[in-house]
């Protein structure tokens, strides 16, 4: 048996965990757009192509806050699933033990009712389960995917920066950095628990 | 698993499960007591979860599932009800008799599908199929919500954590040598039971009782004159202190 399969719910934890981390660094990105809209506007003319790009920015900080909500409510379901299946394979095993230890009884068979309700319910958890690894997988490669146009919001920030004159080109370049420090960091924590949940759906 | 036949008359019998050779060595060794008549059961502290495989084994070679329709558990401890969660789904129908103080972290273990039945701190009595049971109120004896098992007609005490013993898995049933077996249960007397008043109070009311067989929940039964032996030295000690020699 390898660790992942004895493990797994902690691994889908860990995963729940991560993906907090992510909803708090999406908070900071949608910061990070109120200060670009407030340097822009400051800026006035000199800024004016920098503007447009705030409201990408405040699209995808909005964007990566609903998503890493949704992903962590995803992922705590799953946990919680995860530790109920940890209790039903745990009572199968007894079960199964029982059936062993207990051949030779004469009321060996009056457990069947029982065993087969918690197999049922075991099975229900089982493509639960599956279903939600599924759905979390879908979830973590849009929000990903989405994640690719910090980059390029990041590349025109700085290059609209430049733009800007002195008096407010080092603003609009921090916010050119945060915008790609927060989507980087954001990414790694996806990156992460899309390996993890690459696993457990083989497992 | 060790099944033993303490009591048997038309109307019930008592069996003891315990003495289990195969649990892991870490854990303490525990008994575990069974009331069974025409359509019921009552099982008393049935023990830890990673002891349910071998008890319901053990159990079901005696009586079908169906027909264990009563837990009990004395108190809140995990050698006594950590294994609830799966009689839950064993016995989706079963009552758990416990102290009322306990109900909110018993349920910790896990009870989707059993009912609990509060036991009041005076106590009260379960019949099942025309046996009474009585549940005695033993607080703080070593739990502050807890109570022994009383049934007038087989003359048994199930006593809980009162006169266990810590012993090795291979020990003998019943007390055998009295002042021998003080030595096993000195320590954890003083250590686990906090309160000389309700020690004392507890040896009044048990000693109106008709005890034949006192059956702890741990180590060696005591019976016949071995119960008063008991009852008399306990009575003599000082408990609730740390360290005594």
């Amino acid at each position: 048996m390898s660790d992942l399969s004895q493990n797994y719910f902690v691994s889908v934890a860990e995963i729940a965990a991560k993906l907090d981390q992510a909803t708090q660094i999406a908070q900071q990105l949608s910061l990070t757009a109120s200060n670009a809209r407030a340097v822009a506007l400051r800026a006035g003319e000199k800024a004016a192509g920098f503007r447009p790009l705030t409201d990408f920015i405040d699209r995808l900080a909005d964007i990566t806050i609903r998503s890493s909500k949704r992903i962590n409510k995803l992922a705590a379901i799953l946990s919680q699933t995860s530790a109920e299946k940890v209790r039903a394979d745990g009572a199968m095993k007894h079960f199964n033990s029982v059936y062993i230890l207990a051949k030779d009884s004469p009321f060996i068979n009056s457990l069947d009712k029982v065993y087969l309700r918690c197999k049922s319910a075991q099975q229900s958890l089982d493509n639960t389960y599956k279903k939600q690894i599924d759905q979390l997988s879908d979830e973590l490669s849009e929000l990903s995917n989405e994640l690719r146009n910090a980059v390029i919001l990041a590349t025109l920030s700085r290059v609209e920066a430049s733009q800007a004159g002195s008096e407010y080109q080092d603003a609009l370049v921090n916010v050119a950095d945060n915008v790609e420090g927060a989507a980087g960091k954001i990414k790694d924590h996806i990156n992460y628990s899309q390996q993890m949940v690459a696993e457990l759906d083989e497992y | 698993m060790k099944t033993q036949k303490l009591f048997e008359s038309p109307s019930h019998t008592w069996l003891m499960f315990g003495r289990d050779e195969d649990k892991p060595n870490e854990i303490i060794d525990t008994n575990q007591y069974m009331v069974v008549s025409k359509n019921n059961s009552l099982l008393m502290d049935p023990g830890g979860i990673e002891l349910f495989s071998a008890m319901l084994a053990a159990v079901i070679k005696q009586v079908p599932a169906d027909k264990i329709t009563h837990l009990f558990a004395s108190h809140q401890d995990p050698d006594i009800i950590s294994s609830l969660g799966l009689w839950d789904q064993a016995l989706p129908s079963a009552t758990l008799h416990s102290p009322w103080l306990w109900e909110s972290f018993i349920r910790h273990f896990g009870m989707n599908n059993i009912k609990y039945s509060a036991i009041p701190d005076e106590g009260n009595t379960l019949k099942i199929d025309g046996i009474s049971l009585d549940f005695i109120p033993a607080h703080y004896l070593h739990s502050s919500g807890n109570f022994n098992v009383y049934d007038g007609e087989a003359k048994i005490l199930m006593s809980g954590d009162i006169g266990a013993a810590l012993e090795p898995v291979d020990a003998p049933l019943y007390v055998d040598d009295f002042d021998e077996h003080i030595g096993k249960m000195k320590m954890f007397h003083q250590r686990w039971m906090p309160s000389n008043d309700a020690k004392n109070d507890w040896v009044r009311r048990v000693r109106k009782l008709d005890v034949e067989l006192m059956c702890p929940q741990h180590g060696r039964i005591f019976k016949g004159d071995n119960v008063k032996r008991f009852l008399d030295w306990f009575e003599n000690l000082e408990v609730g202190v740390l360290h005594k020699t």
